[in-house]
């Protein structure tokens, strides 16, 4: 067999005799450290980031003034009407919930399966995590009809000793999103700490130094802080995995658990979590992408890294095309007039646009990336997940609007059209995620150091595709030893 | 400025009755008193610009404190001497009436500490039997309408200037004392018509004291045809009189028996009576018309015909049936038509003296003609129709007497006239131009409720008080003598029409009641004199006062003219159209444009609220490119009017019906009004109508615009395409589950045949109800959907008014729901009405995925909603299969900070919540009314009886569709009916195990008709 000669910069290639190295460019604990610390520590970031900011942080004041609209006014300032009571506010609610999966789904799942590219994204799909729920957390909260009482949701004692109804899916949804995003941002803040520590011992100005300190808890790097450290790390790996199945079953139970046609199908659960998972990921391609180009983060992110991603793109793309033919399929299996009726007025009843938006972008576009080409050209993923995003945002609006609009009694159908307020807020909520992401990379490491330290070729074992680098000392008290992985620990070094 | 002063100062007299007369008399001493009690009271505008600022500052440090979270602080005290019979909170009930259409409606008003807030049908009354229209249920709100007219306004050169009775009644010493010197050469009085005999004795004493002087009578929707009918026919003017109950077929041409007849109410009973299935048989009803009526939509077969051709269609009628069998001949009994009136002759003749036919008032007077020599023919007079001597029989019929007064008016020889109710500015035909006519009239004096488009020409004009708020007297269709006691003493200040009256004529005593007392006298003493008055008051009638039936005899034969047209031309191709008129089921004439209820009501077959629209055929639409909702430029004999279409199935093609009553300039705040620059609700299509053509004309052109203008109708709020259309026609044979009566008798139980599913079974534990289970029974053979329920409820329970534009948005309010679905094809569509409320599931799905449990089950069996805990997300709504749940989107009781908002709130229920922002709300069973039995029975010490507790739109229905009971007694009514084999549940199949139960609708087609129509295995329209 005549040797296969690589490209130096291409990792995308597999070469069943080697490892392919999941950095370029010849990275050293010191280059990583400084690739990313640089990021954080820079006196002004690219133009680029202040007109995004600018953009993002203007569309968030129009959010919070249309949420004080909203809430000074009432929920009528909305188009949601009687049946269609649910709307934008929930199809954005699922929607970052949706986006919010892949953070969880990276961090904890490849994790416990000991995909070690995730290194490289797990903290940027994490933050998207963190923010895409947040976004998500608004809706639900300021939707209902007396917002200052929202508090009811939640079972506390009290004086009139009434009790939320245990019954209710909404309510399962209170504590799943609720347990969802405490255990995103602890698991999100604990992968940090060693970082906050690195960016502490770094900085050059006294708030800096305090500001990360506080965060970096006294991290010092000795041998028992990252033993208990890894367990900690995962734990909440374990505690979270099951939540990427389960928060998104549970907001899925909103439907299902309902009578509405449409709503009320068994598929939803696994259909909800892949759609997630989905539009999650697209949502890391689209950001990391430029942001990789912008904070010269190539060598960290490369293509494998975002072509592995893609991968998983097509693979749930797919298995949400297959939930849109077998709820077809059901419906007509299943004889229920109704149900059939739900889904033929899906595709082709008034709503059969958002309908045919919905499948061209969510099962037509992502078959695109069969071809390696798009999978592994920047410019292109984009525009495919883009449109995946613009799909799953859809099939929300979809699911939600138009199995409401017309259900079982046709003198009761009625059509819901979006007000100005509807879309001030749908784009300010985009607004409010991208002021955080911003904040983000510009305050805090965007990759995780300490993790991406551990899988350098030279922590590999031999027989990896590239020479080991030197070894050199390691400045500012910082690990040289990174995370380590289950099976790390046997192999040892 | 002017105006919010003025109303400011409208409501501070809306709440003055509640202090002493004295007050609301402005009487100087009474001012004179208030000072020296209240300075401050007496003079509100009296603070200076130091102490206003002292008061600022005090008041801004006492919001920063803390003063702005409190509730606003309210003294309540008790009566120091409590009137007889009055509990406070307890609520009483007096007897009255409405008089509305010339007759008297029979009622018994509910009133609270005071105040008149509910309207129901006086169960003595023979015309209402305990039953109401929706006109009359929404009349209460009309009391409580901040934009009554609270002021006598006199208009000179100068300018308006605001008046006392006073200074009227001086005026009117002056004026009308040196008019009898000529008897009133140049006076006329232009009234209302009336049923009311204290108003006729009134104008006798007028027209005895000036001799010369005129008193004419214009109502815009007359029934002067029937009249002129009834005269033609017998020679004499008689008052026809149906007891539908005695009739076995019914024929209604271009007659709106239920809804729009003076006695509606009571042919609603009695058809609805006769639609319960006894030893096999039940009355049958025909409905021949040109728009589509709630007479039309209970019908067993309807056709739609021009108004022009149902001449042709009564002549042929009458020649089949007085001619013997194969009249219609040739062509004519091929047609469609033609084989209609075939099987209607024979229909009728196999029933003879078991029928009634009756036209309706838009026809012209030959053909009521035709219709008593037809029931004559069949030996009908007597029996099913009968005929009262007309009370006012030489009156000058409403057109003439319009069409003279103007031509006086505009010669120069009217000088005064007194306008007593009525709008003729607005109203009177559009040819006459009545308004050019007032200004020749040196002084107009004008009495309305209103200050509408007549007020604001007239010289004087003076606030009219409110029937409910005023002493007077009426009579029923059938001549029953009801008195008209007040429930309040006038709010703003007005005074009836028989007041006014005794005022011009100077009378030195002219309280109402003495007024109505003597008449009483007169009319009690004829007929019985021990009959006390207190009595009748309280009765809300004088038994037995009904007229008693003449039978008169036919005169003349049928002219021979009509048999030169033909049945079979009577399909309209192309060519000019035909315009109707057509009184409006919410505004009536106008006179309820700014009642927002009324409003907001939607009609009965269009569903359309807050307008009107041009109802057009689907066929004649498509023949004319004309969409739904398009703007179309009616033109008729050099008059056009530009509004909206509205394709109507049904609508006999090339007919195209307009309501009346809207388009108003002066109505109010609701209903629209110029000075405030306050937009018209609906379009003006008195603008179009001719003197000689009151009813409905020729000679129609219609142009579309190419405008689209939206129009707020409850259901089908945008064109359905073909994939709804075809849902909606495959599923409402589930919903509305009807049977031809030789089908049900068959198949009794076809009802619970129609929908088969597999067992049901719960997820989880089904409570059980060992003590009342409430339910309701819904019969949907009877439900003629005249929305007095919807009405009953709105008033019962709070329900806010949304507007137009949240109509739009799909936010009504409305805790009952008339689903109407069309059946069959579209230019011959059959109606069918269901009456969609709550169903009190006691498996409900909203109370499954409420979070905060807001939404509970009741020991017996109630789906209740607890508005304290609701934090408004809405799913209950979305899990509710019927969507029969409302949401309060914004704060709709916000208007009650407006000036005249103290008014307004006046006529809500004490015993219902009213509901806040964000909150869900829907049916209770009016939970308010089965406490209040519960009490009294448990005070009692007894059981509550079956039929004791009525839900408001049981009580309001005309036609008893509704039955409220416990189902846990097996005998009673309601327990019955749910284990009548009609019985079924709407949407059971989803396991809701719902308590209201639905009665099958069973119509009684003519089997020879049958094949002609097909209605019911047509998909829909």
């Amino acid at each position: 067999m005549s040797t296969i000669t690589l490209p130096a910069e291409d990792n995308t290639t597999d070469d069943p005799r080697r490892r392919a190295p999941l950095t370029m460019g010849g990275q050293t604990l010191t280059s990583i450290t400084e690739t990313v610390a640089r990021i954080a520590e820079r006196p002004r970031p690219p133009r680029a980031w202040y007109v995004a900011f600018a953009v993002s942080s203007t569309l968030t004041a129009a959010l919070i003034l249309a949420a004080i609209y909203l809430i000074a006014v009432g929920v009528g300032v909305w188009g949601n009407n009687v049946p269609v009571a649910w709307a934008f506010d929930i199809v954005n609610f699922v929607f970052w919930v949706g986006i919010g999966h892949a953070g969880t789904l990276i961090s904890a799942i490849l994790f416990l399966f000991r995909q070690r590219w995730r290194t490289s994204v797990n903290r940027f799909a994490e933050a998207m995590t963190i923010f895409a729920v947040i976004c998500a957390g608004i809706f639900p909260a300021i939707h209902i009809g007396r917002v200052w009482f929202v508090y009811w949701l939640a079972p506390y004692v009290n004086q009139m000793a009434v009790w939320p109804n245990f019954r209710s899916p909404l309510l399962w949804d209170v504590f799943a999103v609720g347990t969802y995003a405490t255990v995103s941002l602890l698991f999100w803040y604990l992968g940090m700490i060693p970082d906050l520590a690195t960016l502490r011992d770094r900085a050059t100005s006294r708030v800096r130094r305090i500001a990360y300190g506080i965060f970096a808890l006294g991290w010092r790097g000795s041998g028992r802080q990252w033993h208990r450290y890894e367990r900690a790390y995962m734990l909440l790996a374990g505690l979270a995995t099951p939540l990427v199945l389960s928060v998104h079953s549970v907001v899925s139970f909103d439907f299902a658990v309902s009578v509405v046609p449409g709503w009320h199908t068994t598929i939803f659960p696994p259909y909800f979590v892949a759609g997630a998972i989905f539009s999650g990921f697209a949502m890391v391609v689209t950001l990391m992408v430029p942001a990789r180009a912008f904070f010269g983060l190539k060598d960290l992110v490369t293509l494998r890294h975002l072509e592995n991603m893609n991968k998983v793109i097509l693979a749930t793309g797919c298995m949400v095309g297959y939930a849109y033919s077998i709820e077809f399929f059901i419906a007509w299996y299943g004889g229920n007039p109704y149900e059939q009726f739900a889904f033929i007025n899906r595709a082709f009843g008034p709503y059969t646009w958002a309908y045919w938006i919905m499948v061209t972008c969510n099962v037509v576009a992502p078959q695109a990336f069969w071809f390696k080409k798009v999978r592994t050209t920047p410019w292109m993923m984009v525009i495919v997940c883009i449109l995946v995003n613009i799909g799953m945002w859809f099939e929300r609006f979809v699911i939600v609007v138009t199995s409401l609009s017309r259900d079982y009694l046709p003198s009761a159908w009625e059509y819901y059209r979006p007000t100005a307020v509807d879309i001030t807020m749908l784009l300010g909520s985009f607004g409010l995620f991208f002021t955080l992401f911003l904040l983000f990379c510009r305050y805090l490491p965007m990759v995780a150091m300490a993790e991406v330290k551990a899988v350098l070729p030279h922590h590999h074992a031999a027989g990896d595709w590239q020479t080991p680098a030197p070894a050199e000392p390691h400045a500012n008290g910082e690990s040289h030893q990174g995370i380590r992985y289950p099976d790390q620990v046997s192999e040892g070094h | 400025m002017a105006d919010s002063g003025r109303q400011t100062e409208r409501a501070e007299k809306a709440v003055r009755h509640w202090r002493s007369l004295a007050e609301l008399a402005d009487a100087p001493e009474y001012r004179a008193f208030l000072e020296a009690e209240f300075p401050r009271e007496a003079d509100p505008g009296g603070i200076s610009r130091r102490r206003w600022l002292q008061l600022m500052g005090a008041s801004l440090t006492l919001a920063s404190v803390g003063g702005g979270c409190r509730w606003e602080q309210e003294e309540i005290l008790p009566m120091v001497r409590r009137p007889a019979h009055r509990v406070p909170g307890e609520p009483q009930r007096f007897a009255t009436a409405m008089d509305l259409r010339g007759a008297a409606l029979g009622l018994l008003v509910t009133s609270v500490d005071g105040r008149p807030i509910k309207i129901e049908g006086n169960p003595d009354h023979p015309q209402s039997r305990g039953a109401t229209d929706a006109l009359a249920q929404a009349s209460i709100l009309q009391l409580y309408d901040p934009d009554r007219s609270g002021k006598l306004v006199q208009g000179t050169a100068e300018g308006e200037s605001v008046q006392t009775w006073d200074k009227f009644v001086e005026f009117a010493s002056g004026h009308f004392g040196p008019l009898r010197k000529d008897g009133g050469r140049a006076f006329r009085v232009l009234a209302e018509t009336t049923s009311s005999p204290t108003l006729a004795a009134m104008r006798s004493r007028l027209l005895e004291a000036f001799p010369e002087a005129k008193w004419y009578e214009y109502e815009p929707l007359s029934r002067d045809n029937e009249r002129a009918g009834t005269k033609l026919a017998f020679g004499k003017v008689y008052r026809p009189h149906y007891h539908l109950d005695r009739a076995k077929v019914i024929v209604a041409i271009d007659e709106d028996l239920f809804c729009d007849h003076p006695a509606g109410v009571q042919y609603a009973r009695a058809f609805a009576d006769g639609r319960t299935v006894v030893n096999g048989q039940m009355n049958r009803l025909y409905a021949i018309e040109c728009c589509y009526t709630p007479t039309g939509a209970a019908a067993d077969h309807r056709l739609p015909l021009r108004a022009q051709d149902i001449a042709v269609f009564v002549a042929a009628l009458e020649r089949e049936i007085t001619g013997g069998s194969g009249s219609a001949h040739g062509k004519d009994g091929e047609s469609d038509v033609g084989r209609f009136v075939v099987a209607l002759a024979k229909d009728l003749k196999a029933r003879r003296g078991e029928t009634v036919v009756a036209v309706g008032p838009r026809q012209p007077a030959e053909v009521h003609a035709a219709a008593h020599r037809i029931n004559a023919a069949l030996g009908n007079i007597g029996n099913g129709v009968v005929y009262f001597p007309e009370p006012d029989a030489d009156r000058m019929p409403h057109r003439q007497a319009i069409a003279a007064l103007a031509s006086e008016m505009n010669a120069g020889k009217v000088e005064t006239l007194l306008v007593l109710g009525g709008n003729p500015v607005y109203n009177a035909p559009a040819d006459l131009d009545f308004a050019a006519a007032l200004g020749k009239v040196r002084t107009t004096v004008h009495l309305g409720l209103y200050r509408d488009e007549t007020a604001l020409l007239a010289d004087w004009h003076l606030p009219q008080a409110h029937f409910l708020e005023s002493w007077g007297d009426a009579r029923s269709w059938d001549g029953t003598y009801s008195i008209v006691q007040p429930l309040i003493a006038p709010l703003l200040g007005g005074k009836p029409a028989i007041e006014l009256l005794a005022l011009v004529l100077g009378d030195e005593k002219s309280s109402g009641m003495e007024l109505v007392r003597a008449t009483f006298q007169r009319i009690a003493g004829a007929q019985n004199a021990q009959t006390p008055w207190r009595e009748t008051v309280h009765d809300g009638l004088l038994q037995g006062s009904g007229w008693s039936p003449e039978k008169p005899a036919i005169q003349g034969a049928a002219p021979q003219a009509d048999r030169a047209a033909s049945l079979s031309e009577l399909v309209w191709k192309q060519g000019p159209l035909e315009i109707v008129f057509c009184g409006d089921s919410s505004v009536y004439d106008g006179r309820f444009a700014n009642n927002a209820w009324l409003q907001e009501t939607p009609d009965p077959i269009t569903k359309l609220t807050w307008d009107n629209a041009a109802w057009i055929s689907p066929a004649t639409a498509a023949a004319l490119g004309v969409e739904n909702e398009t703007m179309v430029r009616l033109k008729l004999d050099g008059r056009e009017l530009v509004m909206p279409a509205y394709i109507l199935p049904g609508q006999a093609a090339g007919s195209v019906a307009v309501g009346l009553g809207y388009g108003r300039s002066a109505a109010g705040f609701v209903g629209g009004d110029a000075r405030r620059n306050i937009q018209s609700i609906g379009f003006d299509t008195y603008r179009l109508r001719p003197l000689q053509a009151q009813e409905f004309a020729t000679g129609l052109a219609i142009e579309p615009t190419g405008e689209k203008y939206r129009l707020a109708t409850t259901q089908d709020h945008h064109a359905i395409d073909t994939v709804g259309l075809k849902a909606r026609a495959a599923r409402v044979g589930a919903l509305v589950r009807s049977a031809s009566l030789e089908h049900y008798q068959e198949h009794p139980e076809f009802a619970r045949h129609a929908v088969h599913h597999p067992p049901l079974i719960s997820l989880f534990d089904e409570p059980e109800y060992p003590g009342r289970r409430w339910g309701m029974s819904i019969d949907v053979s009877k439900c003629i959907g005249c929305n007095a329920c919807v009405v009953a409820c709105q008033a019962e329970n709070n329900v806010p008014v949304v507007g137009k534009e949240r109509v739009l948005e799909g936010r009504e309010m409305h805790w009952i729901r008339i689903d109407r679905y069309f059946v069959g094809e579209p230019d011959r569509a059959q109606v069918d009405h269901q009456v969609m409320i709550c169903q009190h599931c006691e498996n409900a799905p909203c109370e499954q995925v409420c979070p905060v449990a807001a939404t509970v089950h009741s020991s017996e069996g109630l789906n209740d909603m607890v508005y304290n805990r609701c934090v408004g997300t809405r799913y209950c709504s979305n899990n509710c299969p019927y969507k029969v749940r409302r949401f309060n989107f914004f704060n709709y009781h916000k208007n009650l900070d407006r000036p005249g908002g103290a008014l307004t709130k006046m006529v809500y229920n004490p015993d219902v919540t009213v509901r806040s922002r964000g909150v869900m709300e829907k049916c209770t069973y009016c939970v308010q009314r089965i406490q209040e039995v519960k009490i009294r029975a448990k005070n009692q010490r007894r059981e509550i009886r079956d039929g004791e507790i009525k839900t408001a739109c049981q009580q309001a229905c005309p036609s008893q569709a509704i039955v409220f009971g416990d189902l846990s007694d097996k005998s009673s009514r309601v327990a019955r009916d749910h284990a009548a084999d009609r019985s079924y549940g709407v949407l059971a199949e989803l396991n809701t195990k719902p308590r209201t139960a639905y009665l099958a609708k069973i119509r009684n087609p003519n089997p020879e008709l049958e094949d002609a129509h097909h209605v019911d295995d047509h998909p829909a329209g």
